[in-house]
């Protein structure tokens, strides 16, 4: 009986953003409660922030075309990272040099700053973040252009 | 590599995010590669429906731009499940699914009925939000452990993961492949084009399988 209640309420599409926004809400809730989580201290991608650096928060450092070292989980998986910390188009390099922080405008220009992080060691990641991109690109189109 | 889905038959490198499959991965890419090519060479179905206690049938079509668009989504969003089955990447994993996600609002969002676009609209919705549960549990699995990769996460070398963040990963892929909430789900179902809707119950069922996988191992 109280199933059949519960698939009633279910059964109802506008019922469940509330229902699964009020689980996220107790789940939320008992995180808070769990607090605070430790913080491990070795951390697989490590961040260093140069703030007087015009790159500043992808300036990996090195001299270009020396490998500077990169660190990853599986280094001999990606035996190039560390080669090409930043390439920079004539015009991002003449933004970096007249302005600071080029790093916060990363994409809003061409050529801009290669994370190696992102593109060498995790590229599976930077392919699938376009894809969803491009799918919803592609709903929002069709669901544009569709005759009324 | 202690799994429960058995020792990886095969690795595959992509850098720092290996691909691995194990028997059960294998399984399930397995279900998702036949299915996607099922709904590859499928013709849609034609729905008929009768009107209860009289002689009226109405028989639905299926536009041939409709049916392309959708047969399209549910390709990518077999993709999407193939990738999401075998990716030994926390954050791969939540992107894939994430994925999943917005394929199988787009293969329902094409059908041009009201309901069913209501439908659709809400389960977009629920869609949108189960990113952030998704995307903080996997960002709280890197803080507290310093590591994404399952298998580094399965060896028992660093910290486990805290039941907070499993749990906000397990909340992610049920807002995403709306796994419990398959009676409302069959409202979308009353779309016509049998193949394609059949899709997203079985992404969601592949990606809930899978999460089970990972909370337990991680």
């Amino acid at each position: 009986m109280i199933i059949r209640r519960i698939s009633d309420v279910l059964s109802n599409y506008e019922n469940i953003l509330p229902l699964f926004a009020g689980g996220c809400a107790i789940v939320f809730l008992i995180g808070v409660l769990l607090l605070p989580l430790p913080y491990y201290d070795d951390q697989l991608y490590p961040k260093t922030i140069d703030r007087n650096s015009s790159l500043d928060p992808y300036d990996r450092g090195g001299p270009p075309f020396t490998q500077v070292v990169i660190k990853s989980q599986y280094p001999e998986n990606s035996p190039t990272a560390g080669y090409v910390t930043t390439y920079l188009t004539p015009f991002s390099w003449f933004l970096a040099n007249t302005t600071h922080h080029l790093g916060t405008t990363i994409v809003a220009h061409p050529g801009g700053i290669i994370d190696e992080i992102l593109y060498n060691t995790r590229g599976l990641d930077t392919v699938v973040e376009p894809t969803i991109l491009f799918i919803a690109f592609a709903i929002a189109s069709f669901l544009f252009r569709r005759e009324p | 590599m202690s799994s429960l889905g058995g020792a990886p038959w095969y690795i595959l490198e992509f850098g720092d995010e290996l691909v691995y499959f194990t028997p059960y991965t294998t399984t399930l890419l397995i279900l998702a590669l036949v299915f996607t090519v099922l709904a590859l060479v499928s013709r849609p179905e034609r729905q008929v429906e009768a009107l209860f206690g009289t002689d009226a049938i109405y028989a639905k079509d299926t536009t041939v731009d409709q049916m392309r668009f959708r047969r399209f989504m549910a390709i990518a969003c077999g993709c999407a499940s193939m990738g999401a089955v075998v990716t030994g990447d926390l954050f791969n994993f939540t992107l894939f699914v994430a994925l999943v996600g917005i394929t199988n609002v787009g293969i329902v969002a094409a059908v041009k009925n009201r309901h069913v676009q209501n439908a659709a609209f809400q389960y977009g919705l629920v869609a949108l939000t189960a990113t952030v549960p998704l995307f903080a549990g996997a960002g709280i699995v890197a803080a507290t452990t310093g590591t994404l990769s399952i298998v580094a996460l399965a060896s028992g070398t660093v910290p486990q993961a805290p039941f907070f963040a499993r749990a906000l990963l397990c909340l992610g892929v049920v807002g995403e492949g709306m796994a419990p909430f398959y009676a409302a789900k069959a409202e979308m179902f009353r779309a016509p084009g049998a193949p394609y809707v059949i899709m997203c119950s079985l992404s969601s069922l592949l990606i809930f399988l899978r999460v089970a996988e990972v909370v337990m191992v991680i």
